[in-house]
Parts: structure tokens; C-alpha cells; sequence
């Protein structure tokens, strides 16, 4: 649906995702990963795929950069706070990311569950015989129904954070 | 197509003053997450503007919370201010503070219940 084309920055990956990735599952391979899974065995236990430090996290420059804005003209920045702010930026992307898809689920599936009035529907049924405009009275709260009576999952984000003002909307399609 | 816009758009937002972070590199991360199948153009880039702000503000935070010598920030500035602020509380298992080991081997002495708990 959509293709990867933004190649303006230098730090282009040559990783082979290309805006695509395996059906079925989220392996992302990088350059070395052939043949080389058995030395991942020892990686941290919390990431699933054969990550680089360079692919998961923001290149230090840029960062250490865009702190230098933020803070006084005359501030220094120790080494190891850059570091340790670039690990804080992924894992504040990471979290922004997941965050929304966990409440949408939740309420997605409360939703189907019928809690919240529409009575009798779960998604494997013939939606479009079910719905019609009449029962539909109460408006799901993570998804669409089109007229066609397909099911559109559609997420709104909505942000809990107050430090990020004008973050309204993200729409994961 | 209009999707083509919106990257136009991105791509001109990152080369003008708007975007000094790569997109690809913050939709790879963004991609990590479980369950994240692929994701608008134009959240990836309200992600990645997002993100900058975070930057800005936790590096402004740490700088007014703590006195670094010297008008630097530090390690330590990072770690008190996501201890004591609510909004980076998410940060507090990546930005522990930091001990020296003979003050842990200390506290264990004190606390040897604590220990049998972990």
C-alpha cells in the first residue's frame, strides 16, 4: 500500500525492508542476519529481531543536536547523557507506538464483546447482513463501518502525555 | 495520489527547518512494535516531530532539575528528573540512577529481606 521512497537523509538503511515486510510475522532482517541466527542467541532477551545498535536507535548526532537546541546556548552535554537519550527517544517511540494500539484493542474487543450495544455481532460473522443502520444506534469506538457493511479497523490515538501539546491524531491504517 | 503528496510533503519538511531526524530510521522503530502492521505517512511524521519535542523538553528538564556542574548535563541530571517528573516515569527501567557497588553491597547488608524477594 504504501512504499518507502524517502531516501533524502544520508542515513539511508540498506536493510532490505523497502516499506515491505514478510507476511505473516515482523521479521525485519538486516544486512548480516543469513546464516547468522544462532549468534543472536545471546542478545537481549527483549528484542525479537537481530537488531544493530545503529538500526535501534536515532543516530547520536541528530539527537545530540536537537538537545543542544532545547537546552541554553551556553550548555554542554556529557557523553554519557547522549547515550542515554538516545536510548530514552526510541523507547519514547517505541511507547507512543504501542501505547494506542493496546487501548484500541482493549476497547476493539470490548466492542465485540457486545458491552458496548451492539448486541450479537463478532467480527467472523456476515457483518453485512447483521448491521443495518437501524441497530446500529452506538458508535464503535475503534472501528468503522462502512456502508458496505465491511469492517475498517481504524485506530484514534489519543495521547495521555501533557508535554506534547497538539498531538491529537494518529491514524494507523 | 495523495499519499504521494503527503511523502512530498515529509521529505520537504525534513530538508527545510522543519524534521532533522530520519524517518526511515524512526519507522524502523516504530515497525518493532508487536502488532504494528504498516503505518500512515502522516503519523510517522508526527511521530518523528513528536519525538524532537520529547528531545527538547527532557534535555530542558534535566538542565533546570539539576545543577551539573558547570552549566553541563549530566547523566545524573537525566536520571533524577525521570525519577521525580510523571510524564518520564515511562523512562525510569532504561535511566536508572547510578551506584557505586559498595553502597548496593551496603544496602543488601541493611535489607536482606529485599534481596530474598528479587
Amino acid at each position: 500500500m504504501e512504499e518507502d521512497r524517502s531516501t533524502t537523509d544520508a542515513s539511508q538503511l540498506t536493510l532490505g525492508i523497502s516499506g515491505e515486510y514478510m507476511s505473516g510475522g515482523y521479521v525485519l532482517q538486516s544486512q548480516d542476519d543469513d546464516g547468522e541466527e544462532s549468534l543472536n542467541d545471546h542478545d537481549d532477551v527483549g528484542m525479537k529481531e537481530n537488531f544493530r545498535e545503529q538500526d535501534i536507535y536515532l543516530p547520536i548526532a541528530n539527537v545530540a543536536r536537537i538537545m543542544k537546541n532545547g537546552i541554553p546556548q551556553t550548555g554542554k552535554i556529557a557523553k554519557d547523557a547522549k547515550e542515554c537519550v538516545q536510548e530514552c527517544v526510541s523507547e519514547f517511540i517505541s511507547f507512543i507506538t504501542s501505547e494506542p494500539l493496546k487501548l484500541y484493542l482493549q476497547k476493539f474487543r470490548e466492542a465485540m464483546k457486545g458491552e458496548k450495544g451492539i448486541p450479537g455481532v463478532s467480527v467472523g460473522e456476515g457483518l453485512g447482513e447483521e448491521l443495518t443502520d437501524d441497530s446500529f444506534t452506538n458508535q464503535l469506538p475503534a472501528g468503522i463501518i462502512t456502508a458496505d457493511g465491511q469492517q475498517q479497523n481504524v485506530m484514534v490515538y489519543t495521547t495521555s502525555y501533557q508535554q506534547i501539546p497538539g498531538v491529537q491524531q494518529i491514524q494507523f491504517s | 495520489m495523495s499519499g504521494n503528496n503527503v511523502e512530498e510533503n515529509a521529505n520537504h519538511a525534513s530538508n527545510s527547518k522543519g524534521i532533522s531526524l530520519p524517518m526511515t530510521r524512526v519507522k524502523l522503530i516504530m515497525k518493532s512494535s508487536p502488532d504494528v502492521s504498516s503505518i500512515n505517512q502522516e503519523a510517522l511524521l508526527l511521530t518523528t516531530k513528536a519525538t524532537e519535542l520529547f528531545v527538547q523538553h527532557l534535555a530542558l528538564s534535566s538542565f533546570n532539575n539539576g545543577p551539573g556542574k558547570d552549566q553541563t548535563l549530566l547523566y545524573s541530571d537525566l536520571a533524577n528528573t525521570v525519577e521525580e517528573k510523571e510524564t518520564f516515569q515511562f523512562l525510569t527501567d532504561i535511566l536508572p540512577k547510578k551506584i557505586l557497588v559498595r553502597d548496593y553491597l551496603k544496602l543488601l547488608e541493611e535489607n536482606p529481606i529485599e534481596e530474598a524477594d528479587n
